[in-house]
């Protein structure tokens, strides 16, 4: 029953949205614009298949009805409840049904927000597109990854559960969901900017109203990654959080561009200039994003994050080919029509600035994609094999992250148009001083290395520039001084320095040591003092636990080796002491039995201030909500220049610091912080 | 949000404006095409690349005559790979801790299971650094019956060369290494493999 | 005045950076050198993983013939060589300078090259466009938009 309602829901979405593209295509094709309208039913049958779909497979798998294939492939008796409901995504089909359930509500909500504009050919080649992607998703669903085969179970049949490393940890449950909010939800701004070239409406806002859904996107796309690291962490048992590892990379992509797109726009927004890098790194954003499902899901690269292989791969090659044309076709076609009239008056000036930003992401989206793909290239070229691993990363990429560091100090003190070295100097002045601070506290804490050493002096740098900014908006405006785009943009800033400076002190000053232990042993690793105290077996419904206790300067701990499946896959979980300093995190490597006389192998790990990567994580997200927030323009294309009005509707005039000057001082913008 | 420009003054320069358009238009084209050049070549290479499963590598021990294989198995008995003249043999290397291996196994199993009743192909799994009874333990659950060799100080492993598991070793009846496998086999892969081999032979008018 | 501050924090910076580069001889410790060595290594039995980080039987091998070589004061450059010679170029987790494995270093210098170049070119020819003066009309027309603010301030548009 599972199965069929299921099936049906596949096919629902199937003939739902290319119903809808062909609806849209013909209303657009022979200007019957209100047909637009109909499409919106289609959309919203799109929506009730995916719903139909999920729900029928989250029951399946509740319940663990193993006449659904997926079920019998993943799930299991076993598994406790929750991590059941993630089975959904822990294998390449049911995670495409979570993709098509976040793609269909999307849509649906562009249809709700755009209800009123239905009849512009713009929202319709917008919905056109988006009903294409649905389309290419649940044609997936229904030929080359159809988790709805039926199955004949033998009497007594259990599944095998999950992939023991996903069901380690409850974080499984949050991290691909936020993942794929973001990811799939570049799928809007791509679409306006599709419709934006298609009816050469390149000269409005339309990339700008679509700017809150892109820093949504954005912003699920961050908290995904922050997750995806920490679970790396506190599940793989190899001590680090990035390893630069091809999934890992390929979801970087679109995060990089995206980054870059989200600071361009403003350009755009200011001074109509950018177009065309707006509109390559937007299309090159959502690009990527198929690439990336490509190369996770394809196989093509082996990676412990490695799931499954697939006939998959040549459905999203092809529609990946499909897209890069499709787009750099409407780029050239109206290149003309985005060339902007003005021009960047300075280098030294806030668009000189988003320019050299784009310049700098582009670089390192392009690193990481060589990094990537080349030993698939050198392989293809000459049949050697090499590995690019991460010392090629770390290398390419810190000299690109210290200049971003740097960029995020000075830019936000840039005004538009023109800069002075006065200007600047009395603005940067006491952000200099948080930077040279930092680099003095850091030497005294005993920091040294002359790369980690510019990440604590740029880091402080940067900080002090975007306190500066919400401490000014603050004093002049109350509360309003930290929502707003450019307030919460700096309170992301200030994440991100938290993530670089956490990032340089742990991964240049860790310490790693391997330990063998007899009960009651002890050994110093980096100042802490690890005893073993002995072991500790648990049983699970899905897993054998044997514990090693473990105790880090009087607290004790439990890194464990589970095992799935009775003796078949042992899979290890570290323990990890975690304080605002450092952490000290604990692999066990191998358990104690009758072989090796009790003794245990310990990997003990220590690093400082891993912990405020997450923080930092955290305070981004902070950023990006506050960033989301309305400002008092009405509109996000109402003219930057327009005065804030009363309640009354009367201008208001006099600046903050009263000198009688309308509006605008050489200050920040007092009134526009969206 | 452009300003307008009074045409008084800017000095007017019609060469300007004319010597401006073709090369902005050239310089776009040209960018486009490069970029459009470099997709299609980026993604010819991701089209052509096989999965990590069934990829048959380059290894000096091809065309071979294939290491010497014997030792004891799992089940006490002994093995050696010289036995099985006139039959195809896989040599495969695998461990308990290994996750591919464990996705390969019952491709194994199936081929294992096929070719016993024919009696044209060998099966014989190598024990690569894991202790025997995890070995016991990983066949008492997954089942498949075919020798395991035990190859404790990996003398074996480092005659056939192999750094990780897992990988197999495709041998002829002749006792020569025809292929190598990293990354897991199926079964189908492994019989398509077999068949192509016979029949490039064939042509070649080799027995 | 203010100068002098930027002087003072020149100052205080240079001397912490001294302090902080000079301490930084490079690895400090026989184990700090087999651990930075391991780092750079590939784990030939997972996909990816440094030797350093694995725990595979083959990694806990080279991690421990490092050591050795090390001991026998083998430079870096010969461990690795002899690494490969007996497992072949993709035990590296980064490819060598020479050869097709270099052009991974190469490519993102010439593709930050071309960038700057780009944009040089770019500010280069705005330079040579012709700049924007305001002329009396311009002039007029401005002071017509913001006639009603003026009026409303109290001062005469």
């Amino acid at each position: 029953m599972n199965a069929a309602l299921g099936q049906g829901g596949v096919i629902l979405g199937v003939a739902a949205s290319l119903g809808g593209v062909a609806t849209l295509a013909v209303a657009l094709r022979q200007r019957r614009l209100h047909l637009i309208a109909v499409g919106r039913s289609y959309a919203l049958l799109a929506l009730l298949g995916a719903v139909v779909a999920v729900a029928a497979m989250e029951r399946a798998l509740i319940t663990r009805d193993f006449t659904v294939q997926y079920v019998a492939d993943t799930g299991s008796h076993k598994t406790p409840a929750l991590y059941n409901v993630a089975t959904l995504w822990a294998a390449l089909e049911g995670s495409l049904l979570l993709w098509v359930l976040v793609l269909t509500g999307y849509i649906a909500l562009v249809v709700h927000k755009f209800r009123r504009r239905l009849n512009d050919p713009l929202v319709g080649w917008a919905l056109l597109t988006m009903l294409v992607v649905s389309s290419f998703f649940f044609l997936l669903l229904l030929f080359p990854a159809n988790p709805f085969h039926t199955f004949d179970p033998p009497p007594g049949f259990d599944g095998p559960g999950p992939n023991p490393l996903l069901q380690n940890h409850p974080l499984m449950a949050f991290h691909p969901p936020m993942l794929y909010l973001g990811i799939v939800g570049f799928t809007v701004p791509f679409a306006f900017a599709v419709a934006a070239l298609a009816t050469g409406r390149v000269g409005e806002g339309w990339l700008l109203e679509t700017r809150r859904w892109t820093l949504f996107a954005w912003g699920f796309l961050t908290v995904g990654i922050v997750l995806g690291a920490w679970w790396s962490y506190e599940v793989l048992n190899w001590g680090g959080y990035w390893g630069w590892d091809p999934v890992e990379n390929a979801v970087l992509l679109p995060w990089l561009t995206g980054t870059a797109y989200l600071h361009s726009v403003m350009v755009q927004e200011r001074r109509g200039m950018l177009r065309v890098w707006n509109l390559s790194l937007l299309c090159a954003t959502f690009s990527l994003t198929i690439l990336a499902t490509f190369l996770t899901r394809s196989g093509v690269i082996a990676s412990v994050h490695s799931f499954t292989e697939s006939d998959i791969g040549v459905w999203l090659l092809s529609f990946f080919g499909l897209i890069v044309a499709v787009t750099l076709g409407l780029i050239g076609w109206r290149g003309d029509r985005l060339r902007a009239p003005g021009r960047i008056d300075s280098p030294l000036s806030r668009e000189g600035a988003f320019l050299a930003n784009n310049v700098l992401f582009a670089g390192f989206a392009f690193v990481v994609l060589l990094g990537t793909v080349f030993p698939l290239i050198v392989e293809a070229v000459n049949g050697d094999q090499l590995s690019v691993g991460a010392p090629y990363f770390e290398r390419m990429t810190m000299p690109i992250g210290i200049t971003l560091l740097f960029l995020m100090a000075v830019a936000p003190v840039l005004p538009w148009r023109k800069a002075s070295g006065e200007l600047l100097a009395q603005r940067l002045f006491w952000p200099a001083w948080v930077g040279t601070g930092a680099v003095v506290v850091a030497v005294l804490l005993g920091a040294h290395g002359l790369a980690p050493l510019l990440a604590f002096g740029l880091g402080g740098f940067a900080a002090g520039s975007a306190l500066r900014q919400v401490v000014l908006a603050s004093r002049r405006q109350g509360w309003r001084g930290v929502v707003g785009r450019t307030n919460g943009g700096m309170i992301v800033h200030l994440g991100v320095v938290l993530i670089a400076v956490a990032l340089a002190a742990s991964s240049s000053y860790d310490t790693e040591r391997e330990l063998t232990l007899d009960v009651d042993d002890s050994a110093t690793v980096a100042g802490h003092e690890i005893t073993y105290l002995g072991p500790r077996t648990v049983e699970q419904s899905n897993k054998t636990s044997i514990r090693a206790r473990v105790s880090v300067d009087g607290h004790v701990y439990e890194p464990a080796i589970n095992r799935f499946g009775e003796g078949e896959t042992a899979v290890g979980t570290p323990a990890v002491a975690t304080s605002p300093a450092r952490d000290v995190y604990l692999a066990l490597l191998q358990v104690p039995d009758d072989d090796n006389a009790g003794r245990i192998v310990l990997r003990v790990v220590v690093q400082p201030l891993v912990l405020w990567l997450w923080i930092g994580g955290a305070v981004m997200l902070v950023g990006t909500v506050l960033a989301a927030f309305p400002g008092r323009r009405r509109s996000p294309t109402a003219p930057v220049s327009e005065l804030p009005r009363r309640a009354t509707g009367a201008p208001i005039l006099a600046s903050a610091n009263g000198d009688g000057r309308a509006g605008r001082t050489d200050e920040e913008p007092v009134e526009v912080p969206t | 949000m452009t300003a307008p420009v009074a045409p008084e003054s800017v000095p007017p320069d019609p060469g300007d404006d004319v010597a401006e358009a073709p090369p902005r238009r050239r310089t776009g084209l040209i960018v486009s095409a490069v970029v459009a050049v470099l997709a299609i070549g980026f993604v010819a290479v991701l089209a052509t690349r096989e999965p990590a499963t069934d990829r048959r590598r380059d290894s000096p021990l091809i065309g071979k005559v294939v290491p010497p294989l014997s030792g004891e198995t799992l089940a006490g008995g002994n093995f050696d790979i010289d036995d099985q003249r006139s039959r195809w043999v896989v040599v495969n290397f695998f461990a308990t801790w290994c996750v591919p291996c464990r996705i390969e196994h019952p491709e194994l199993d199936a081929f294992n299971q096929a070719h016993a009743r024919a009696g044209d192909a060998v099966l014989v799994s190598v024990l690569f650094d894991d202790d025997p009874a995890s070995a016991r333990d990983f066949f008492d659950r997954n089942g498949g019956d075919w020798p395991v060799v035990l190859d404790g100080d990996g003398l074996i492993a480092s005659a056939f060369g192999t750094p990780k598991v897992p990988e197999s070793y495709l041998v002829t009846p002749n006792g020569r290494v025809a292929a190598k496998f990293t990354g897991g086999v199926t079964r189908d892969g492994v019989d398509r493999a077999i068949d192509q081999i016979e029949q490039a032979a064939a042509e070649r008018g080799v027995p | 005045m203010r100068l002098l501050g930027w002087l003072a924090m020149a100052a205080v910076l240079v001397a912490a950076l001294a302090i902080g580069v000079a301490d930084d001889g490079g690895p400090r410790t026989p184990e700090e050198r087999a651990r930075n060595l391991a780092e750079t290594v590939a784990c030939p039995a997972c996909d990816g993983q440094s030797v350093a980080e694995s725990d595979a039987a083959a990694s806990r091998g080279i991690r421990t013939l490092i050591a050795e070589r090390i001991d026998q004061g083998a430079s870096d450059d010969a461990i690795r060589d002899e690494l490969v010679a007996t497992w072949g170029e993709s035990i590296l987790l980064t490819p060598d300078s020479s050869g097709v494995g270099g052009l991974v270093w190469v490519l993102p210098v010439v593709a930050l090259v071309l960038a700057l170049a780009g944009v040089g070119y770019v500010f280069w020819r705005w330079r040579g466009m012709a700049a924007v003066h305001a002329s009396d009309a311009d002039r007029e027309l401005v002071d017509q938009a913001l006639a009603p603010a003026t009026r409303a301030r109290g001062e005469d548009p």
